[in-house]
């Protein structure tokens, strides 16, 4: 990646124009042609080093509820429960992490209700005791940037 | 919760991400049947409301050479999480910081993702950390794979 790769990351991670063409109004931002700016987007895309352009909501102010979870699961049943865990379509993110509970997820539902069954569903098919697993849901925000200072 | 069908369909749409094309707007608004202009009225009026935080490319960070990364919980006096939690959140390492509700097996309350080039960045950050917010009893949880990431799925029927 060189320097133009990292200021077209940088202002694509900032706000994406709500605008008809937001392509155009990036590349004259960075003072770049239009044609190039839009190849090293579809470069970076095929690269993997964007995912996609997201459109990240607020799930709560929509009306849903979310939580964080955890499960404490025995090395060798890793792969499995990380497969049972990553078949519901309410759980977004899941992240194996090097502790007595090892797989972290997020869950994102119609309601409290729902996120209780869902991790009740989790806990017998995976045959944990309640103790191994964690609803921690959020109380209060203070930062929220998966932004990241990119350099070449 | 209570959306119009128009907002359904907008959130069935738009979860995913915008569409990939050069006039990702268009696409996504035709996907949706209305105009473009209106789904621009609307995305401006849900940044406004909060309910849309942001637009804009979500970077896999591995590649752009943070690729070490631990979620790191602290456990601050209840009277304190407050002030623990601002100090914590004022790290640009720190990517997210949150209060959560604490487990009788899990008393941790602060919890923030601390990102760097390698380990050991990571490590030396945390300890800035502790002495910056006076809390010692803190764990790192050393990111080891990510096993599932996806775009929350607010509407199960995908138009597409």
């Amino acid at each position: 990646m060189d320097k133009l790769d990292c200021r077209i990351l940088q202002a694509l991670q900032n706000d994406f124009p709500l605008s008809p063409k937001p392509y155009e109004i990036l590349a004259h931002k960075l003072q770049v042609p239009f044609e190039q700016l839009w190849d090293r987007v579809q470069q970076l895309k095929a690269e993997g080093v964007i995912r996609r352009i997201g459109v990240s909501l607020d799930s709560r102010k929509l009306g849903f509820a979310s939580t964080l979870a955890a499960v404490s699961i025995e090395p060798g049943l890793v792969e499995r429960a990380a497969k049972i865990i990553g078949r519901f379509p309410e759980v977004t993110h899941s992240y194996l992490r090097k502790d007595n509970f090892n797989i972290w997820f997020t869950l994102i539902a119609a309601d409290e209700e729902k996120i209780g069954h869902i991790l009740e569903q989790i806990r017998s098919a995976l045959s944990l005791e309640s103790s191994q697993v964690l609803n921690l849901p959020m109380k209060r925000l203070f930062k929220l940037n998966a932004r990241f200072n990119v350099s070449s | 919760m209570e959306f119009s069908d128009v907002e359904r369909k907008m959130l069935a749409v738009l979860q995913d991400g915008l569409p990939d094309t050069l006039r990702p707007y268009e696409d996504a608004a035709e996907r949706i049947g209305i105009e473009t202009d209106e789904l621009l009225t609307i995305l401006q009026r849900w940044k406004q409301q909060g309910r849309l935080r942001r637009i804009g490319a979500i970077v896999n960070h591995f590649k752009v050479g943070l690729g070490a990364g631990a979620m790191v919980v602290w456990q601050a006096q209840s009277d304190r999480s407050e002030e623990v939690g601002k100090i914590l959140a004022g790290f640009e390492e720190v990517s997210h910081a949150y209060e959560r509700d604490i487990s009788e097996n899990w008393l941790y309350n602060i919890y923030t993702m601390v990102h760097g080039a390698t380990a050991e960045d990571v490590q030396n950050t945390v300890e800035r950390m502790s002495k910056a917010c006076g809390v010692t009893e803190y764990r790192l949880l050393v990111t080891e794979r990510e096993l599932k990431k996806v775009a929350p799925k607010y509407i199960k029927e995908s138009l597409k």
